[in-house]
Order: structure tokens, then C-alpha cells, then sequence
């Protein structure tokens, strides 16, 4: 493989970088225009703008109520990712060791449920968030994404924790460890790799999600970033697009910012986690 | 045995009581609902059978938006594939410039497709006419990319592409980095060309990538709501409505028939199941006998 | 298994116990908070402002501390959001629904409260307290209301001499005569349904209330047809035979261009749209008539109706505070600069601010008796016809299959 053509190597950078531009345009023209002013946007949207306005971002960081949102997006992704995490992880132990009819039943009632269509569920869920008092709060949201995201991650730990040898379950044992102590002392630390996996996938799609939110959260003080988000362009309607950029790139500016700080273990969790399956 | 199913059952019981309340019993509901008449409102309804799934059978907007979203599905499928490989294999081909392209290729995939939607309706609506306008392009100056049939078809597959191609890269890339160098070295001493070498060693090696890469884009696919959603609702008419929005309309905004709707979202996962089920069967025998 | 059972219950009492906590002791003034839910993203500063006088008055009047949560989803979620919060006993205390298409399967669920006796009640025009009724009761607040037919362009007619026509023979003359002049008679926009419905909404309503009054009862009981009221397509046949070209190609926002530089002298539309063609030519004279369908001016109709509404939930712990505010969106005293500031249409007999030159002139007809309460036909029947017209204009369906697509669509919305 080391005969490389210049021409063809020139070719392969030219469709990188024009794949690149595509994969950006969005979020550059976006942050051009934001910074306009909406005269400027009608006249040239490719070009700079004269003056950037920096007080859209400003007026879009009060109007999302940024601080708060960001906090209320922050206990649900926590709370939900801890309770992902540790009750996957206890689950996907035992199913991993133990083999027997039963062992498989409950495999394949968690693994089944991926394939159930959100709208499906929508209702009865909302119901049963009202009846257990979860209803309307963000550490409830938080409860509930557990009970959403388990499936996936019990897929994961099994797999994973099958490839540890159970020689080293056997050894601990005889030293008198319990079941639960053992776990947590010798096995838990082992799953390091895929429970980073886990917890980038899940705070991914738990601080993205958007129905469940909009159906959980009915109160403003409650929004979580895309919520507070999505009622801001019902204000707007379709037409004040440099206050709705401004927005919009605020809205995913902590997503953008935490992935340019980890991206290198975000991009390993996503392909270790997806090539385990 | 008895012992260990005990402790086994001890260990899964928390994830199973979250996953009862919020997944399981939530899609019993949505079963038992689609067996009955409720209009998603009233207190009282009543036990029809299976009257619904009689329906769904003659309704044609439901079947025009299965078809809708099968082609949908096969374009996806192919199109996000065979772009996720060649960017995968282009990046990996890069020495200094690796890193970058994969971080701005993935980029997207951070974003909310809520976000995204809104931002690629700028584009269409907004820059795309602007620069047709420019270029005195009368041909280009007459597409409504949201209100024609065809392009608002366009444009959902290329914004769904831009959203989802960023992550069957990373994929593809970490299965790449797992080929077998020497097998690629001796393959090309032997007299293969390029074309042969990826052929018949690359692709063999990255099969198990491949089958996540056809599953993740075939369950998503089928689900797709939030592009449709955000960029043309539906329309115009019904030309771009796929299956979950069909579903959503019939529950909120046309009849509401929540009972109705429960079927259809009941259908829409049988056929994601069945799908599903036959493309695993069929590409791990492939594997094997690959 | 006991354990297991022991492990479960802690672990629901450590999820709920921590959640179910966090309820403020009450103490002078009483405390109340109010859930409302609106569909007014446009004007929610204009709505918290008008809380925090309610808030003020009853505290002053009633020593209560109101505190109100309001929730202001985008339309197009609103149904979705609100239908989940019903069915899932989580009313909120006032919310918003469409009076015509909303109240009677709301009503019959029993999410409606009976407001008749509320003080609001006696207030209200007589014309739009008749849509708020259902079932022999008031069961919502009229927020929105419209009086619309056709906007025509003043300025042409008056060229011409002509007159808002009141039949159909009237009408072709003033076809006849604007073609005379190189005038184009009706804009066509086709390229978003909803406004080529306009046509049918209007032709169904003066053909079924000057001489089919119960055409919709019947249609609901199975045993009448659109062939039984085939006339209204006499009315349509004349507007698509004397529009502009290419009406797929036109948008509502490029439809109220073309009415602005007077491409055509008439558009079936309604009078919500008046503002927008007047930002684009603020010195047209925009008038608006009702749409003749016969021979008789008795099928000519203005269509009365009322789309956002405020409705109290029956459920609501807090009652009387919901009803306080509810009556206070008609307070005497503040509601007018309200209504006037969201150029609202008046609903209650003391709106006494100016309203716009065309909702003027449709309330003259109204005041001659020549206006309809808005029919409610199912939402289905709506979006198909929306959808068959287009198909009508493009001659890939004709007028028999269009009736026969109709009833068949009626006829299934019915099977519930």
C-alpha cells in the first residue's frame, strides 16, 4: 500500500474537505448570520457581518434562561446516566455469568425492547409519570430515562463483562468475598471502557432528547436547554432569524464545547461501544 | 441452579423494576389501547378487537407512508453506508489530518436534530434562494426545497445524512484500524490491485462493522420523525409523510383515534422487528461464511 | 424472595421519598398556584404582564397569593402536550382549545367546566357566546374571534364601479366586467392547502345555512351526501376559471405580495391576512364580503367563528382563583387594552376600541343577519377536501370523484 499517486491522494483531500464544508455549513452560516443584523441578512448572507452583534448572544443567553437550563438539563443527564450505569452494570454481571433458561428470558425481554417505537409508549409513560410523582420534575425526567436507557445498557455490560475470564470471579470468591463486594471490587473497575461508552451515548441522547422532555417538564423552570430552546421560536415565529441563530448556537454550545474537550474519548466510546454489539 | 437464578434474579431486579415501570408496562398499555376504540380523551372507551388492524389494512394514507418511508429506508441505508465507508477510508488514508477531519465529520451527531432541522431551514429557505439569486440561475431559483414533493424529499435525506453519516464513520474507522496489515501486505505482493485488496480483504474484516452500520441505519430510518418533523411536516399534502408521523397525526391533530394510532405504532414495530430479526440472521451467516 | 422484595420497596422509597417531598406550609395571605396553559407563544410578555395585574387584584381584593405557572407550547405541539395532560390527570387549571373543532370532544370527556353562571358570561356578543356553547352551556372564554369572507381590492372595484356582488349572477358580471379591463378577478394560491379550503369552508357554509340547515347532522347520521349540496361547486368553477396562473407556485406569503401590487381584484381569504398585505402596500383598500353561492343574497354569508378559547378544568383544586382569572381576561376595565393590543377582535359588548376597516364591513353584513356560525365539520373532512381541491384545479380528479372521496372520508371519521 505504500504506492501512492499523487493525483489520487489530492483527490481523496479534495472530497474530505468538501465533505467537511458540508458537514460545518450549517453551523457557520449560522454563526455568520447570527451576528446581523436582519437587513444584512436579506442583502448578503454569505458575507461578514459589519458589526457582529454580540448582543444577540447576549439577549438569546438571557431569554433561554441559559444558567438555570443548563442546570436542569445537567441533574437529569446525571441522574439518569449514575442510575444507567450502576443498574445496567449489577444486571449485566449476573446475566453474563449465570447461564440458564431464566438468565436468557430476561436477556432477550431487555434486548427485545429496543426496537419499541418512542410514540408507542408516549401516553401510558406520561401516565404513569403522574401517578408515581414523577411528573413535572427534572429529577423525575431524570428516573425515568433510567428506566428507558437500561435496556441498551445491559446489551452492552453483557457482552462486555462475557470477554472477562470468570477465573477471577472464582479466585475472590475464595477469599470470601460477597457477591455484590466482589463485583464492586473486582469487576466494576475492569468495565471502565464500556461504561465510558455508556455514559456518552446516554447523556448524548438524554441532553438532545426532545419529546419526552416537552411531555414531562411543563413548567419553564423546569426547561432543559432544547425546551426552553423550541418555546423561544414559537416567540420568534419565522421570521427574526438573527435572534433565532443566536439561539440556536447557544443552545449547542455546551454540547459543542464539552466535545471538543473529549472528543478523543468520546470517539473511541461511540465506536468500542457500537463494535461490541 | 436454583440458587444462582435466585441471585441472578436478586442482582437484575432494580434494572428490571425501572425498566417494568418505564418500558415495559408503558408498551403493554400502548398494546391493550390498540385493541380498543379510545379517542385519547374520553374516560370511557370501549374493547373492539382487533377492528383496528382490520382498518390499518385499507387505509391508504398509512400504506402510502409505509411506502414513503421504505423508500426512504433503502436510500438511507445505501446512501449513509456507502458515504460513511468512503469518508472512513479516506480519513484513515490521511497521516497529520486524521484527527481533524474526524472530529469536524462527526460534529453534527452532537447536535439535536431539533437544532439542526431549524438550522437547515435557514439554508433552504434563506441561503440556498440567496445564492441561486446570485448566480442568475433560473432553474435553481425555481426549486421549493420545502414546498415541492421531490426536493423536500431531497432535502430530508440530506439533512438525515448530515446528521447521521458522522457516527457510522467513527464506526467504519475503528473497523479499518482493525484490519489485518500483513493479510493487506500479502495480498498486494500476490498481485492484487487496490480494488481487489478491498474486495477481498478489507470488506471480509469489516463485515461485523458493517451489519451494526446496516441496523443502526435501518432502526433509525424507520423511526424517523424529528427531520420530517422539523423540516417539512408532512408536506406538502402527504407527500413526505413518513410512518411516525402518520401515527402522530392520526393521535393528535386529525382524528383522535389514539386507539387507531396505537395499532400503527404497533405495526410500524412488527416491521422493525422483522426486519431486523432477518438482516441479523442474514449478515451473521454472511460473516460466517465470509 | 423476600429479600428481593425488601430490596424493591427500598428502592421505590428512596426514588419517591426524595421526589414526593417540598410542600410550602401555608400562611397569611393564602398561597395558590395556578397552572395555565396557552397557545400564545406570540404574546407571552403581553400575557405575563396581564397576570401580574391579576395577581396584584388578588392579593389586594382576596389576601391570595397567586403564583401562576404558564405554560406556552408552539401550536403545533399544543394538542399533543395538552391531550397527554388530560388524559393523564394532570389538568392544568385554564388552558386554550379551538372552540369549533376542540369543544364537543373535550365537553364529552368531561375536561370542560360549565362557566354560565360566571360573570364573564352576561358580557359576552351574542354572536360569539353561541359558538362557546355546547350542550346548552357556556364551557369556554372566547379569546379569538373572527368575521371573515372574501378580501377584495377597493381600489379596482371602485375603478370600475363595481360593488361587493351578493349571487352568483352578480358575481359573473363583475368577472365579465373586470375582464373587460385587463383585470385578472381572483388570486389563486394553491401552493399550502389550507387556503384553497378556504373556498370550500365559505361555498359549505352559505349552501348548508341558507338551504340545507341540517346537512351536517345528517351527514353525521350517515344519510346524506355531498351531492346533496353539489352546488357549491358553481361558486368554485367560476373563482378557479378566473385566477391567476400557476397558483401551485404560490405561497401565502407570495399570494399577499401579488393582492399588494393588485395582480387580481379578489382572493378568498380570510381577513387575518389583511395586516400582512398591508405591510407589503400600506395604501391599499382592503375590503372583505362574504362569497355568493346562489341566486339569493341569503347564500352570501359572513363566516362567524372563534378559534382560541380559555377553558377552566373541572378538576382544578383551586377553582375559584381559576374562575377569578378567567373572569379577569374579561375584566371590564383591563381587558379592553388587551384585546386591542393583540388586535383581537372585541367579544364582549363593552370592546369599544376601533377595529380594522374590513372587520367593519364584515359586521355590517353580520348585522343584517347575513352571517353563519362556522360549521363543524370532522377535522379529516377538512384536510381532504383541502387536499381534493388541489387535485379538482389540476383535473387529475373530477367532481363526482371528489364528492364520492368526501363521503367516504366522513363516513370513516364517524367510525369511532
Amino acid at each position: 500500500m505504500k504506492r501512492k499517486m499523487t493525483g489520487w491522494n489530492l483527490l481523496v483531500l479534495l472530497m474530505l474537505i468538501l465533505y467537511s464544508i458540508f458537514s460545518l455549513s450549517p453551523i457557520l452560516l449560522a454563526i455568520l448570520n447570527s451576528g446581523k443584523t436582519q437587513g444584512e441578512i436579506l442583502t448578503n448572507i454569505l458575507a461578514f457581518p459589519q458589526n457582529f452583534k454580540f448582543d444577540n448572544y447576549l439577549i438569546a443567553f438571557e431569554k433561554i434562561n441559559f444558567l438555570r437550563s443548563f442546570l436542569n438539563t445537567m441533574v437529569v443527564v446525571i441522574v439518569g446516566c449514575t442510575g444507567i450505569v450502576l443498574l445496567s452494570a449489577i444486571a449485566g454481571y449476573k446475566l453474563a455469568r449465570v447461564k440458564s433458561k431464566l438468565s436468557g428470558f430476561y436477556y432477550s425481554l431487555f434486548v427485545l425492547s429496543m426496537l419499541i417505537p418512542f410514540h408507542s409508549i408516549m401516553i401510558t409513560l406520561v401516565k404513569i409519570a403522574n401517578v408515581t410523582n414523577l411528573q413535572g420534575k427534572t429529577l423525575g425526567l431524570g428516573i425515568i430515562y433510567i428506566g428507558l436507557g437500561v435496556p441498551m445498557a445491559i446489551f452492552l455490560y453483557t457482552g462486555f463483562i462475557k470477554s472477562i475470564p470468570p477465573e477471577l470471579d472464582e479466585a475472590a470468591r475464595i477469599d470470601g468475598c460477597g457477591d455484590l463486594r466482589l463485583f464492586f471490587k473486582i469487576i466494576f473497575p475492569q468495565l471502565k471502557p464500556i461504561t465510558a461508552t455508556i455514559i456518552i451515548t446516554n447523556a448524548l441522547w438524554m441532553w438532545n432528547d426532545f419529546l419526552l422532555p416537552l411531555l414531562i417538564l411543563p413548567n419553564s423552570k423546569t426547561y432543559t436547554i432544547l425546551l426552553s430552546t423550541n418555546m423561544l421560536f414559537g416567540q420568534y415565529g419565522n421570521n427574526d432569524w438573527p435572534a433565532i441563530l443566536s439561539v440556536l448556537i447557544m443552545a449547542m454550545l455546551p454540547a459543542i464545547v464539552f466535545y471538543l474537550i473529549l472528543q478523543k474519548n468520546i470517539l473511541k466510546g461511540i465506536s468500542e461501544g457500537a463494535l461490541k454489539q | 441452579m436454583k440458587k444462582n437464578n435466585k441471585k441472578l434474579t436478586l442482582f437484575i431486579l432494580p434494572a428490571l423494576l425501572f425498566y417494568s415501570v418505564f418500558t415495559l408496562a408503558p408498551a403493554i398499555g400502548g398494546f391493550w389501547y390498540s385493541l380498543t376504540n379510545w379517542n385519547g380523551l374520553n374516560k370511557n372507551y370501549d374493547f373492539i378487537g382487533l377492528k383496528n388492524y382490520a382498518a390499518i389494512l385499507k387505509d391508504t394514507d398509512f400504506i402510502n407512508s409505509i411506502t414513503f418511508t421504505l423508500k426512504f429506508v433503502l436510500i438511507m441505508v445505501v446512501l449513509q453506508n456507502i458515504l460513511s465507508l468512503a469518508l472512513a477510508i479516506a480519513i484513515e488514508s490521511r497521516n497529520r489530518s486524521k484527527t481533524l477531519f474526524r472530529t469536524l465529520v462527526f460534529m453534527p451527531n452532537m447536535i439535536s436534530m431539533i437544532i439542526g432541522g431549524f438550522m437547515w431551514m435557514f439554508i433552504f429557505t434563506k441561503a440556498l434562494p440567496y445564492i441561486a439569486q446570485q448566480l442568475n440561475n433560473a432553474a435553481l431559483m425555481d426549486i421549493s426545497w420545502i414546498g415541492d414533493p421531490f426536493f423536500s424529499f431531497i432535502a430530508i435525506i440530506i439533512v438525515s445524512l448530515w446528521g447521521g453519516i458522522g457516527y457510522l464513520t467513527i464506526i467504519y474507522l475503528a473497523a479499518l484500524q482493525g484490519v489485518d496489515k500483513t493479510l493487506k501486505e500479502a495480498a498486494s505482493i500476490d498481485g492484487a490491485n487496490a480494488w481487489q485488496v478491498f474486495r477481498n480483504v478489507v470488506i471480509p474484516s469489516i463485515m461485523p462493522a458493517i451489519t451494526i452500520g446496516v441496523f443502526v441505519t435501518l432502526n433509525n430510518s424507520f423511526k424517523v420523525f424529528d427531520v420530517v418533523y422539523s423540516l417539512t411536516g408532512g408536506g406538502p399534502g402527504r407527500s413526505t409523510q413518513v410512518i411516525a408521523m402518520n401515527i402522530f397525526a392520526e393521535a393528535y391533530s386529525l382524528n383522535n383515534r389514539y386507539g387507531y394510532a396505537s395499532a400503527k405504532s404497533m405495526v410500524l414495530f412488527a416491521i422493525i422487528f422483522v426486519i431486523t430479526i432477518v438482516q441479523l440472521k442474514l449478515m451473521r451467516k454472511k460473516e460466517i461464511d465470509g | 424472595m423476600k429479600k428481593s422484595i425488601l430490596l424493591s420497596a427500598l428502592v421505590l422509597f428512596l426514588v419517591f421519598g426524595i421526589v414526593g417531598c417540598g410542600k410550602a406550609p401555608v400562611s397569611e395571605p393564602k398561597k395558590v398556584t395556578l397552572k395555565v396553559f396557552m397557545t400564545f407563544p406570540r404574546f407571552q410578555e403581553q400575557f405575563e404582564a396581564y397576570f401580574e395585574d391579576f395577581k396584584a387584584k388578588e392579593l389586594e381584593e382576596k389576601n391570595i397569593d397567586v403564583t401562576i405557572e404558564l405554560e406556552m407550547p408552539n401550536s403545533d405541539q399544543a394538542a399533543q402536550i395538552l391531550k397527554a395532560r388530560l388524559s393523564s390527570n394532570d389538568a392544568p387549571d385554564l388552558f386554550t382549545l379551538h372552540a369549533i373543532a376542540d369543544i364537543p370532544s373535550f365537553y364529552e370527556a368531561g375536561y370542560l367546566s360549565d362557566l354560565s353562571s360566571q360573570p364573564f358570561v352576561s358580557d359576552l356578543l351574542e354572536n360569539v357566546k353561541d359558538i362557546v356553547t355546547y350542550d346548552g352551556k357556556v364551557v369556554a372564554l372566547p379569546m379569538e374571534s373572527l368575521a371573515w369572507g372574501y378580501l377584495y381590492n377597493k381600489d379596482i372595484f371602485a375603478k370600475y364601479n363595481l360593488t361587493a356582488p351578493d349571487t352568483i349572477a352578480e358575481m359573473l358580471n363583475v368577472v365579465k366586467v373586470l375582464k373587460e379591463n385587463n383585470e385578472t378577478p381572483f388570486l389563486l394560491a394553491f401552493q399550502e392547502s389550507w387556503i384553497p379550503q378556504l373556498m370550500t369552508a365559505l361555498a359549505i357554509g352559505g349552501v348548508v345555512t341558507s338551504e340545507n340547515p341540517d346537512f351536517v347532522e345528517k351527514m353525521n347520521a350517515g344519510t346524506a351526501s355531498y351531492n346533496d349540496i353539489d352546488q357549491i361547486f358553481d361558486i368554485i368553477d367560476i373563482i378557479m376559471e378566473n385566477g391567476t396562473e400557476k397558483p401551485f407556485e404560490v405561497g401565502n406569503a407570495a399570494a399577499s405580495a401579488a393582492f399588494a401590487e393588485g395582480k387580481a381584484a379578489m382572493w378568498v381569504q380570510g381577513t387575518w391576512q389583511a395586516q400582512a398585505i398591508l405591510d407589503i402596500n400600506p395604501n391599499l383598500n382592503i375590503g372583505c364580503a362574504p362569497l355568493p353561492t346562489s341566486d339569493s343574497e341569503d347564500g352570501a354569508l359572513i363566516n362567524l367563528s372563534v378559534s382560541t378559547s380559555l377553558a377552566v378544568s373541572p378538576t382544578s383544586k383551586n377553582k375559584d382563583v381559576a374562575m377569578d382569572l378567567l373572569n379577569y381576561i374579561l375584566d371590564k376595565e383591563a381587558s379592553t387594552a388587551l384585546f386591542e393590543e393583540l388586535k383581537f377582535n372585541p367579544v364582549a359588548k363593552f370592546h369599544d376600541y376601533e377595529v380594522f376597516p374590513w372587520t367593519d364591513e364584515a359586521m355590517s353584513y353580520v348585522a343584517l343577519n347575513r352571517g353563519y356560525r362556522d360549521l363543524s365539520l370532522p377535522q379529516a373532512v377538512t384536510a381532504e377536501q383541502a387536499a381534493l381541491l388541489q387535485s379538482y384545479y389540476a383535473k387529475t380528479i373530477t367532481k363526482a370523484q371528489f364528492i364520492a372521496k368526501v363521503d367516504e372520508v366522513w363516513k370513516n371519521s364517524l367510525g369511532q
